[in-house]
């Protein structure tokens, strides 16, 4: 037993900066889910799309020689690109919020592929933006972590800036009630494009990241990421809560942080990775049927309608 | 100034159960007027104000405000001149956004909102000054979330967001009809004190026919999606609430003689 413990203790020791570096990655993905779950209350599947498209863009363009910082602010449009297709399809032709993803992210893996023309790339040996991290020797754990992380600060501050704004409170109304933002002359359309236009950016964002920081681009590297960035957010939301523009912001960065921990932890216990999606599911599952535990029989009630 | 000429909006067109809301309805309001919309169930008071808010489109007719043709005009852009409170007041609010950001969202509802931080001290403080007027402690509550707020705050929060910024139309879909009688009557007299002060051209909606006889200046009764009745000027300060129950019993006299 006490071998056991300590033999998986030292392999997930082992694994702590790797995975903080992982983590710090994915938080941008974990991003592009919650901006619009919580904010736009506008339930969103493109980034299991968009994270792959972000990936493939930034991968062949690497690959072809140009600047990995270019790759990743043209992974960046191209995820702003697909997250504007899915809120216009959803507007314009009313189809539910999550048939819209999935519509998007079928059409995205075509797209992927189109775009590599293959479906994995190897970009190892190329330079990636991890190259210039200060004071520590590139391709270590240490560079991606401080690379990620600057660039995880820099997105937290603008975003905590910029929903404070007079813009940014008006896109949050939208989210909080569509029918009042409209009528305090807040367009709807403009609000929601540019919302999920701009979570699906960081979800492609973080693809490019993830090229650059594994050596290779992959069709199939968005596979259930949807749900990993779910997980990571509700425990992120457990921890910091979700009350203020602060805390919103920051329980994406928590949250990936935390599961990426528990995942390696799981996995250097000897967990066999292919279970790692039902674990998951299952966590993420108990984390919504949790509050409808909590109320006892009878599941939800008729929605209350106002309090007085 | 509104106008409302020849509105018609028709639902389940073709269909079996084709209904008609508003019946080439025409109604004027000057400048400051404030007009009581009175009438039954299924007579198209919420159509016609869902018509000038923007909300529903018109099959046919116009709609103006203050002589310029609005017809056409999105919602949220219709915003920039209208003010609206809805019945529900879930509706009127944003319900996970605290005090103060429902109070700058109404201020920037005719305005172009900018990059600048949205909640600044000289906003705070004018709002604190504003919901003061309410006395419902509210001001000291600005970072509130909307949703700990009971129905009757809400409400009031609604009214102080919708006559703030002096929108050239308010329009009033039965605010007080969720509420309990005491704090009805709180919304209502506040309701009034603000369009009084502000000269607001208003349009309001009722079932209550008491505020219909003790408030407006106007008393515009719909039937069957047009205007049957309405009561102005001296006429006005001599109706009784049994008068106006009249027109409503005439009516359903006629429809068990037309039965």
């Amino acid at each position: 037993m006490m071998e056991f413990l300590s033999s998986t203790f030292t392999s997930y020791v082992a694994l702590v900066p790797v995975t903080l570096a992982q983590s710090l990655i994915l938080a941008f993905v974990v991003m592009g889910i919650m901006i619009p779950f919580r904010t736009l209350h506008f339930p969103d599947l493109t980034s299991e799309g968009a994270y792959p498209l972000g990936g493939c863009v930034a991968g062949v363009l690497i690959a072809a020689g140009v600047n990995p910082a270019l790759a990743i602010v043209a992974a960046l449009l191209c995820g702003f690109a697909a997250g504007c297709c899915t809120a216009l399809i959803h507007l314009r032709f009313r189809i539910h919020t999550l048939l819209a993803g999935i519509l998007m992210m079928t059409m995205l893996y075509s797209i992927n592929l189109r775009i590599m023309g293959k479906s994995n790339l190897s970009i190892f040996g190329t330079g990636s933006v991890f190259d210039w991290a200060p004071f520590v020797t590139p391709g270590f754990p240490a560079a991606k972590i401080i690379i990620a992380g600057i660039i995880g600060a820099a997105v937290f501050v603008a975003l905590n800036w910029f929903f404070k704004t007079e813009k940014g409170t008006a896109m949050r109304a939208v989210g909080a009630n569509p029918a009042m933002a409209e009528a305090q002359g807040i367009s709807v359309w403009v609000s929601t494009i540019g919302g999920v236009g701009l979570a699906s950016a960081f979800s492609a964002t973080s693809g490019a990241l993830m090229v650059q920081s594994q050596g290779f681009a992959d069709v199939n590297m968005g596979l259930g990421i949807l749900i990993n960035g779910l997980a990571a957010l509700m425990i992120g939301e457990a921890i910091v809560g979700k009350h203020s523009v602060f805390r919103q912001l920051l329980a994406p960065f928590v949250g990936a942080i935390i599961y990426y921990q528990l995942v390696s932890l799981c996995l250097a216990a000897g967990m066999p990775p292919p279970d790692l999606k039902l674990a998951t599911g299952l966590f993420v599952l108990a984390m919504l049927a949790l509050p409808s535990l909590k109320r006892g029989r009878g599941g939800a009630p008729a929605r209350e309608k106002f309090r007085e | 100034m509104l106008e409302i000429r020849s509105a018609r909006k028709t639902f389940y067109k073709g269909q079996p159960d084709e209904k008609v809301a508003l019946d080439d309805l025409s109604l004027t309001l000057q400048t400051g007027e404030f007009g009581v919309v009175i009438g039954s169930n299924g007579a198209g008071k919420s159509t016609m104000l869902n018509a000038v808010s923007g909300a529903m489109p018109l099959d046919r007719g116009q709609i103006l405000i203050n002589g310029d043709d609005v017809t056409n005009t999105p919602v949220h852009k219709r915003a920039m001149r209208i003010a609206r409170v809805f019945q529900d007041p879930m509706l009127g609010t944003a319900a996970s956004m605290t005090v103060a950001e429902n109070m700058l969202l109404a201020e920037l509802r005719s305005k172009s909102r900018t990059f600048a931080r949205g909640l600044n001290a000289k906003r705070l403080s004018d709002y604190k000054e504003r919901l003061s007027i309410l006395g419902l402690g509210l001001e000291n509550r600005l970072d509130t979330r909307v949703e700990l707020l009971s129905g009757g705050q809400r409400q009031s929060l609604s009214l102080i967001m919708a006559v703030g910024g002096s929108p050239d139309l308010l329009l009033l879909d039965e605010h007080t009809a969720a509420l309990d009688p005491r704090t009805a009557d709180l919304v209502m007299g506040a309701t009034v004190r603000a369009v009084d002060a502000l000269k607001l051209t208003t349009l309001m909606v009722t079932h209550n026919m008491q505020h219909a006889v003790d408030y407006g200046h106007r008393v515009i009764m719909l039937d069957a999606g047009k205007v049957k009745l309405e009561i102005g000027g001296e006429e006005k300060a001599g109706v009784t609430v049994a008068k106006l129950i009249d027109h409503f019993s005439v009516k359903s006299d006629a429809m068990l003689l037309g039965a």
